[in-house]
């Protein structure tokens, strides 16, 4: 491995917190199209991390490889390690199954499914664990507290989650993803098809959950990571440009690229 | 007044556009409303309660009773062939081949068999079907519903593959991505998610089948060949409303004439309540996925 780009690139950012993921020398290839080059980054536990950076820097792409979910696509190639809690996620012998109730992931659009809505979070637990009624019912009860949405629908239960708003259907998915009890979530832009006042509950969300879970968020929206990170990752085609406190990154960054970002220079 | 001069000719050419375009909707409709209107009134007026009850046996004095069990019958036939099989080539043509070499040949394939003469059908179900049963049981079964269900199936099959690859393809890629993120294996998220999801359209596809197959003629004509009383009995010959409405309109009688124009509005009328139930079921998908 390069350990010249660990020294300059590896950001050991100062937290009391034990790093949950180590990205170290990662590449992500498309075909020719190199998306990923080099990152290096020490993701702490039970923290929200923000990946930040103009259309294209390859923010999301980073998110999708933490899950793997890139890989149903073909033609998509990961190169270097990813350590969660010291084992390497991107060793193809890794359990799919262990990998996905490890991490779980909510997306930027709200993608019920066609079940009802007590369903749509039993479904993923009933895949890997076998629970008894009413121990699944409590299970159900608990995601959707843990998702702030339990008082809206517990009437509902039984009805199609096709019926809910687009925020109460972001909900249900973070309330879906969080019913596996994962170790780290993934927002992949978790409010960018929502209105402003869903976009805030689930902001406060985000808050809430960070004390049970790692989150790592892509946003788009800049005020978004200022607001609800603990740490934020600039990141510019394909390079992860700098890692640190959140405060520091939007009040004195390192790198003038950082800079000229975050005050609306470019992107 | 280059500038006036250019609005002046867009707006002929706008004029001129509508205009044909409103001619030529117009010509359309006008066949459309004349045949269905001949078969309206030619059809109610011979409309009578033997029509149901009399099978064709009495000629004139009869009805389409056995005709119309016995295209129920092969329809019913046909659906229970075509529809698992169109279903799960259509699936794996959407989830496991979208992309590949090997789909997109068979889904260029599927379109040929979905415009192929009907007839040509028929001649291959008797050649595959009629032909092989009849050397094997010295002649006892030789025309059968049975092969007539098979050449109806090959009707409906390729818009079963079709409708159902299409749907399947709407489905927003992002809802395979979430369950497939929960650890979900494939084969789950395709039966139990992705299905359902796209469970209206494959509906409304099965429907069109129906509503194609059963006006069908020329793939029973080898095939079930036609039966002047009623049978139930799947290989044995069957009669269907569409081989009988060929039939009585080549005869020179017109009391049968008459008969063939209340098939023929029969035939229509079940295929205009297939084409109702369709658009219910159209509506019903867009209330649920956008």
């Amino acid at each position: 491995m390069n350990n010249r780009a660990f020294a300059v690139t590896a950001p050991a950012v100062e937290t009391a917190h034990h790093t949950k993921i180590r990205v170290r020398d990662l590449h992500f290839h498309y075909k020719e199209f190199q998306a990923l080059k080099g990152i290096n980054m020490d993701i702490p536990e039970k923290q929200v991390t923000a990946i930040i950076g103009p259309s294209g820097c390859g923010k999301s792409t980073l998110l999708r490889i933490f899950n793997r979910i890139y890989a149903i696509y073909p033609g998509l190639e990961a190169k270097g390690e990813i350590l969660v809690d010291g084992e390497d996620i991107l060793d193809p012998r890794y359990s799919m199954n262990r990998l996905r109730s490890r991490i779980g992931m909510v997306f930027q659009k709200p993608v019920p499914f066609p079940m009802t809505i007590f369903e749509n979070v039993a479904y993923g637990i009933r895949h890997h664990e076998k629970l008894s009624k009413a121990v699944m019912t409590d299970r159900v009860e608990e995601a959707l507290h843990g998702a702030a949405l339990w008082s809206e629908v517990k009437d509902k239960l039984k009805q199609s989650a096709l019926a809910l708003s687009g925020g109460q259907q972001q909900r249900l998915c973070i309330a879906r993803a969080i019913a596996l009890k994962p170790e780290v979530l993934l927002l992949d832009e978790p409010t960018s098809a929502l209105d402003p006042i869903a976009t805030g509950r689930i902001e406060q969300l985000v808050e809430e959950l960070k004390s049970q879970f790692t989150i790592v968020m892509v946003t788009h929206n800049m005020q978004q990571a200022a607001r609800c990170s603990d740490l934020t990752a600039f990141m510019y085609m394909g390079e992860l440009i700098e890692f640190d406190q959140t405060e520091k990154i939007f009040t004195k960054p390192d790198k003038k690229q950082t800079e000229d970002y975050i005050t609306g220079r470019f992107g | 007044m280059s500038s006036r001069g250019l609005y002046i000719r867009r707006r002929i050419s706008n004029a001129m556009a509508i205009t044909f375009a409103a001619a030529a909707t117009l010509l359309g409709l006008f066949f459309l409303v004349w045949i269905l209107w001949l078969t309206l009134v030619n059809g109610i007026s011979a409309l009578h309660g033997s029509l149901f009850t009399r099978i064709t046996a009495y000629g004139p004095e009869g009805g389409l009773a056995n005709a119309i069990v016995g295209s129920l019958m092969m329809d019913l036939i046909a659906l229970l062939i075509c529809t698992p099989i169109g279903v799960m080539a259509g699936t794996w043509l959407a989830e496991y081949a979208r992309l590949t070499r090997l789909g997109t040949v068979i889904r260029f394939l599927n379109d040929i068999l979905l415009s192929a003469p009907s007839i040509v059908l028929g001649l291959f179900v008797y050649m595959v079907i009629v032909l092989p049963m009849s050397n094997l049981t010295q002649g006892a079964v030789s025309f059968s519903g049975f092969a007539g269900g098979v050449a109806l199936a090959l009707i409906g099959l390729p818009v079963i593959v079709r409708t159902t690859d299409e749907m399947l393809q709407l489905v927003p890629g992002t809802l395979r991505e979430a369950a497939l993120s929960l650890g979900v294996p494939q084969w789950k998220l395709t039966v139990q998610i992705l299905l359902r999801a796209a469970s209206s359209g494959i509906v409304t596809g099965v429907l069109l089948a129906l509503a194609r197959l059963a006006g069908e003629t020329a793939p029973l004509l080898f095939t079930a060949f036609g039966n002047n009383f009623m049978s139930v009995d799947p290989l044995d010959k069957m009669a269907s409303v569409p081989v009988a409405i060929y039939q009585y309109t080549n005869d020179p009688d017109p009391a049968l004439h008459a008969i063939a124009w209340a098939g023929a509005l029969v035939v229509t009328l079940f295929v205009l309540a297939l084409s109702l139930l369709t658009r219910l079921f159209v509506s019903r998908k867009k209330a649920s996925y956008e």
